[in-house]
């Protein structure tokens, strides 16, 4: 009997953890798209561009005068004067491009807006987080460089234009 | 509404139906109609293959993105965690 008050006694003086479930959050994220089919699509939808600007850096940059290379520019060049098929080089080199930013980017950031806690119900938490996946980012960067390239060569045609 | 047509092997799809092998087909046979007009064109070949590599690229995107579409995925699992 003594053994048992002896023990309730201990129990009820027990120092019980205080946990705080709030600061304890482990949120899973999920992104919208998966990462690794849109690292698979996005290879496709930039292989095209990529190609074509490597067979002009070839031609006007390392100035390699291969038929190869400068047949690449004037088979997207002589596409424009075809009537239906006039769509496809900036399909190809803008568009493309910019639907690879875009399935990558969402299989990559997650975000969250919540409320930061009960007693501050008005103030709300904007959370953006990215995913290291090496090869979205890769593909990312390169997309963003081939649109950056396709814009400022339209840029600078022009104003050239409007310059003469 | 899941259409289980292709898988995936690394970058490439693989039809697992008969409408993915059909469509594989007659990417094939396009394929090999773009490379017999292009040829009939042209004067060497080099001139064939230039041209015919670009509308190969093209008919393989539009490939990847039909199996992309139609790709067959674990039941429960949609995007990755």
């Amino acid at each position: 009997m003594e053994n048992r008050d002896e023990f309730l006694k201990k129990m009820e003086n027990l120092q019980v953890p205080d946990a705080n479930p709030s600061s304890h959050q482990k949120a899973v994220k999920m992104a919208i798209m998966n990462a690794e089919r849109s690292a698979v699509l996005g290879v496709w939808l930039v292989i095209v561009p990529c190609y074509f600007l490597i067979c002009v850096f070839m031609y006007y940059y390392f100035h390699i005068n291969m038929g190869w290379f400068a047949a690449m520019f004037t088979l997207l060049s002589s596409l424009e004067k075809v009537p239906y098929v006039d769509f496809l080089g900036p399909l190809v080199l803008f568009i493309l491009p910019i639907v690879c930013i875009v399935i990558n980017a969402l299989s990559i950031i997650h975000v969250q807006v919540q409320k930061l806690g009960p007693d501050q119900r008005k103030i709300r938490e904007f959370n953006i987080s990215i995913k290291i996946k090496l090869w979205n980012i890769l593909l990312i960067l390169l997309s963003l460089i081939i649109v950056s390239v396709f814009i400022s060569y339209v840029m600078t045609e022009n104003i050239s234009s409007i310059k003469n | 509404m899941k259409l289980n047509w292709f898988t995936r092997k690394g970058i490439f799809y693989l039809p697992v139906s008969a409408i993915g092998w059909v469509i594989l087909v007659i990417a094939f046979l396009y394929a090999i109609y773009i490379f017999a007009d292009i040829d009939s064109r042209s004067h060497s070949v080099s001139d064939t293959l230039i041209n015919f590599v670009f509308n190969l690229l093209i008919i393989g995107l539009v490939y990847t993105l039909i199996a992309f579409f139609t790709e067959k995925r674990p039941a429960g699992i949609q995007p990755e965690e």
